[in-house]
């Protein structure tokens, strides 16, 4: 089975058609959906790679304002040296003071704050708290709750490591929440009384993210993008979508690297690019993430109309591929059947293939074959029916029981007379003309055997007719010696017809053969010329022309008068060409005279030419 | 022509494929299940974190810093040796404190060649005397040994910077306007100083003429006292100067035992707010007088701020960090800096409102 797929997949026993078709895809659609794959992906990663290298210096550069800005806030507690009263309020000890005298610091202190932080230069602020080791100060601009002495800050009361420097606290590490929810994270900062190198208590300064909001306003307008700050952790303390605020990323425990870009695909949705700028002095990482398919918008929109160009392209090529292997395939297929008729015996020309292209001019060359070959079997056919008509005719007129009857008849008046030495001659005559009918199957017969032939014809009816017939055979000098071939049986028919023609109005005829060569007018070359003639009653005028065009026309097949000469003149035409042949001449009450002209040859023809059509 | 037919149908079925294929193979980069993470492109670290972490691993190896008060046991030297400790504890450096008994430049000498045995790499130094000191900080130079000046300054070849807890023009001005304000801007006043070697009194004590001078011709600058440094002789003096000047109006205290021991003499002599007493002391010593009256102001610096100033300034020299203007100094503040002269910062007034804030 799998071999037989594999026979059938093997390229060069696939359909013509089939591989114009596949050679011409692999040309064109190969290279072109894997140059238009290559120059996209070669773009999209370009385009990848500078966001990719550009974002992180961005972000970097954010990173440096917002650590600028933070390292403001942190400032902030700072303000309070400002003010002695303040820094005198801290040192004291409530314990020794009275009720009254603590509610007075704490509304001193309280809305020194409230003025020094709250208003004027810090729209960020929300409120400040101040603990200090046995009083909580505060103000606010929002309703908070969660922030009391004993609350979630405990831990944060005292134990400053970093002295001197702020520390940022995020929502999730305290209870603190202020109405409405609103998002902040705690600056905290120790006070510490430089002079007396004692700690006064601890600033928390509860501050909006807004100035991230404003640092990066201008930054990114694509909606889709993704811009927030975490801590490595992965609280989120600032995001472009304000529901984020306060969240965790899911993912900062996998994400590679904190500085530089990096490529994500989350499952089920679409491939981000992510740039994080990691901020050392604050422990936070800015993001940045956008889906890919953003960045490569354009690529994409130029990857889309090429794959329709393309498609379109491929589609039109194809059906175009499809029509010109077909215009190719189509007439070789016309041409196979026509090749096919022609081996079943059926010569057909079509002339529908008429294209100059080589599968034309093959169409051409085949019909001219078929043509050729046509005529080739015609003349072929006919003359081998001439030959076979001839045969038989010899046959028939050697074994006419006529002949034989007369000659037998001949031979006994010959044997009652005793004349033995006649009786004897004319069995040996009538046996040698016998052996020579039936013996030789070949068209062609030496000259001397055929003249031979109507020598022993002509004795025997000699004996017949005795002294009613007279005949002589004149050789030419120059044809003894040498060995010519004749066509067979073409002298006893016209010999025949003189003698039947002749003797039935005369007593007496006398037949004279002359061979000898002459030149052909015609071609120039030595041609063989037989000439009997006769004195017997001649032709009358009409019917000799009649006769002659009865020769020429090939129609005297069927008449039984003129099947001798015209049969003979046949078979000469068709095995030397037309300007050898029977030439009648005759005066009517005179004689007639049969001019047979053939070729000079001295090899025996066993086929007919077949370079007839060059005379043609 | 059917076989034909299907053939092309192969044909097209072939191509379709390979177009398939072909946005196959574009889009194959998509589909994947599991989150994955392909880096383009990492940024070197923000080089903070790279500077800080061979600074440690450089600053494994211990400082060993000695500094050298005027003298020790007495209140002020030893303010400044808690805020020294508070840093050497903070910064995790050997703190040597160690200051001779009395305010001699020569018993100071032998405690800085000690120090000078023990290998120290920095001596801080409050020189009781600008030139006698410095051969032997030259020597210590030579030997390898950096040399600073705190509190009271040697001659500018002897060491690389001075930490200087005010600014003495401000506070010499400043002194003298504390009681002036008391004394009404009119009468007889003398000064007690420390040493009369000493140069950063000596500068205070200029300032104080220049601006009596300036603003305040009815005052009269009658003596000056020296006291060494030693509470027995600060008082023997302020005795002797109340003897001698029977209408003296106000006495001024360079040296941080010199205001506490008018003040007794003062009270002793029950001239109470007769005789005004102001000048440089810590609150702990006045605390008592200034309730009392028997002395009207107090001004000083915070000594154990400038001890853990002094001592950082030390250490950051030896991580090869020279204090700069406008610098920010961890539990301290900013510093001010003129040349090769560090300013602290302002001085502080003690009175008897504030005085209980302070607890050196």
């Amino acid at each position: 089975m799998i071999s037989r797929i594999r026979e059938r997949l093997r390229f060069r026993n696939v359909r013509l058609s089939a591989k114009l078709i596949v050679t011409y895809l692999l040309l064109t659609v190969i290279p072109m959906s894997l140059l238009g794959y290559v120059s996209y992906v070669q773009y999209t990663k370009s385009i990848e790679e500078q966001i990719g290298e550009y974002m992180p210096r961005f972000l970097y550069q954010a990173n440096a304002n917002i650590e600028k800005h933070v390292s403001e806030l942190e400032a902030l507690p700072d303000l309070l040296f400002n003010s002695d009263d303040m820094i005198a309020i801290l040192r004291r000890d409530p314990a020794l003071q009275s009720r009254a005298e603590q509610n007075r610091d704490l509304f001193t202190l309280n809305s020194y704050m409230a003025r020094t932080y709250l208003g004027g230069g810090n729209p960020d602020v929300l409120g400040v708290f101040l603990l200090s080791k046995s009083r909580l100060f505060e103000s606010t601009r929002l309703r908070y709750s969660g922030f009391g002495r004993n609350e979630a800050i405990a831990p944060y009361r005292y134990d400053v490591d970093a002295r001197d420097k702020g520390k940022l606290i995020l929502p999730s590490e305290t209870g603190l929440r202020f109405e409405n929810n609103a998002p902040y994270v705690l600056v905290m900062k120790e006070i510490l009384d430089t002079d007396n190198r004692r700690v006064l208590g601890t600033m928390f300064i509860a501050v909006q993210m807004t100035f991230i909001d404003r640092i990066l306003r201008d930054f990114e307008t694509n909606d889709r993008a993704d811009l927030w700050v975490m801590n490595r952790k992965g609280e989120i303390v600032y995001h472009t979508d304000p529901e984020k605020i306060g969240t965790f990323d899911p993912n900062v425990a996998g994400y590679p690297i904190l500085s530089g870009s990096f490529r994500t695909n989350a499952a089920g949705g679409s491939a981000r690019l992510v740039s994080l700028s990691e901020s050392a002095q604050l422990g936070w990482v800015l993001v940045h993430s956008i889906p890919l398919k953003d960045l490569t918008e354009r690529a994409d929109l130029v990857r889309n109309v090429t794959i329709f160009v393309f498609v379109g392209i491929v589609l039109v090529t194809t059906v175009l591929s499809v029509l010109f292997s077909l215009s190719i395939t189509r007439p070789l297929k016309k041409l196979s059947r026509l090749m096919k008729n022609a081996e079943m015996g059926r010569f057909q020309v079509d002339h529908s293939l008429q294209s100059r292209d080589e599968v034309g001019s093959l169409a051409r060359s085949f019909n001219s074959m078929i043509t050729t070959t046509r005529e080739l079997i015609q003349t072929n056919y006919r003359i081998e029916i001439r030959q076979k008509e001839a045969e038989l005719y010899a046959l028939q007129s050697q074994i006419n029981p006529h002949f034989i009857y007369n000659t037998l008849e001949t031979i006994s008046m010959a044997v009652e007379e005793g004349e033995s030495e006649s009786v004897v001659d004319m069995v040996t005559l009538l046996g040698r003309m016998l052996r020579f009918s039936v013996g030789n199957k070949s068209k062609t017969v030496p000259l001397a055997e055929e003249i031979q032939h109507v020598r022993d014809y002509l004795t025997i009816q000699k004996f017949r007719f005795e002294e009613r017939l007279a005949f002589d055979i004149a050789l030419n000098v120059d044809l003894e010696g040498r060995t010519l071939y004749s066509p067979k049986f073409i002298l006893q028919p016209i010999v025949e017809n003189a003698i039947k023609h002749g003797l039935e109005r005369r007593g007496r005829l006398g037949i004279h053969i002359g061979i000898g060569k002459e030149i052909s007018a015609r071609s120039g070359k030595q041609d063989i010329v037989f000439r009997i003639r006769d004195d017997g009653p001649g032709i009358p005028a009409d019917r000799l022309a009649e006769l002659e065009h009865e020769l020429r026309s090939e129609s005297h097949l069927a008449k039984d008068s003129g099947l001798g000469l015209g049969n003979v003149n046949a078979r000469i035409v068709l095995l030397h060409g037309p300007e050898y042949g029977l030439q009648l001449h005759s005066i009517d009450g005179k004689g007639t005279e049969v001019i047979v002209r053939i070729p000079a040859i001295a090899r025996p023809v066993e086929t007919p030419r077949s370079d007839r059509e060059e005379g043609e | 022509m059917r076989s034909g037919k299907i053939g092309i149908r192969r044909e097209r079925l072939c191509l379709l494929l390979a177009v398939l294929a072909s946005l196959f193979l574009v889009s194959a980069c998509r589909d994947r299940g599991a989150i994955s993470y392909k880096v383009i492109y990492e940024m070197d670290r923000p080089a903070a974190d790279e500077t800080a972490s061979p600074s440690e691993a450089a600053n494994s190896r211990r400082y060993k810093i000695g500094v050298v008060p005027k003298v020790t046991d007495i209140a002020y030297f030893d303010v400044v040796k808690q805020g020294a400790q508070e840093a050497a504890w903070d910064l995790d450096v050997d703190l040597l404190y160690e200051g001779p008994s009395t305010a001699d430049p020569d018993e100071q000498i032998e405690v800085i060649r000690g120090l000078m045995e023990k290998r120290v790499d920095v001596i801080a130094v409050s020189a009781n005397d600008p030139k006698k000191l410095v051969p032997v900080l030259r020597e210590a130079k030579e030997q390898g040994i950096r040399v600073i000046t705190w509190d009271a300054d040697t001659g500018p070849e002897a060491r690389e910077f001075f930490v200087n807890m005010a600014d003495p023009e401000t506070l010499g001005r400043h002194l003298l306007d504390t009681l002036a304000w008391s004394m009404g801007e009119k009468g007889e006043f003398a000064v007690m100083t420390g040493q009369l070697s000493a140069a950063n009194l000596n500068e205070w004590i200029d300032w104080i003429k220049v601006q009596r001078e300036q603003f305040y011709p009815g005052m009269k600058l009658v003596e000056i006292v020296p006291n060494d440094d030693d509470p027995k002789k600060a008082y023997e003096g302020a005795v002797g100067l109340l003897k001698r000047y029977p209408g003296l109006d106000g006495i001024i205290g360079t040296s941080s035992v010199g205001p506490p021991a008018a003040a007794e003499a003062v009270r002793e002599a029950k001239r109470a707010g007769e005789v005004r007493v102001v000048g440089l002391s810590t609150p702990e010593l006045m605390r008592s007088y200034l309730h009392e009256g028997s002395a009207q102001a107090a001004t000083l610096w915070s000594p154990k701020k400038l001890g853990y100033l002094t001592v950082v300034l030390a250490r950051n020299m030896m991580l090869g960090m020279l204090p700069y203007d406008d610098q920010t100094i961890a539990n301290v503040g900013n510093i001010r800096v003129h040349g090769d002269m560090i300013i602290m910062g302002e001085p502080l007034d003690f009175t008897k409102d504030n005085v209980d804030q302070y607890d050196f």
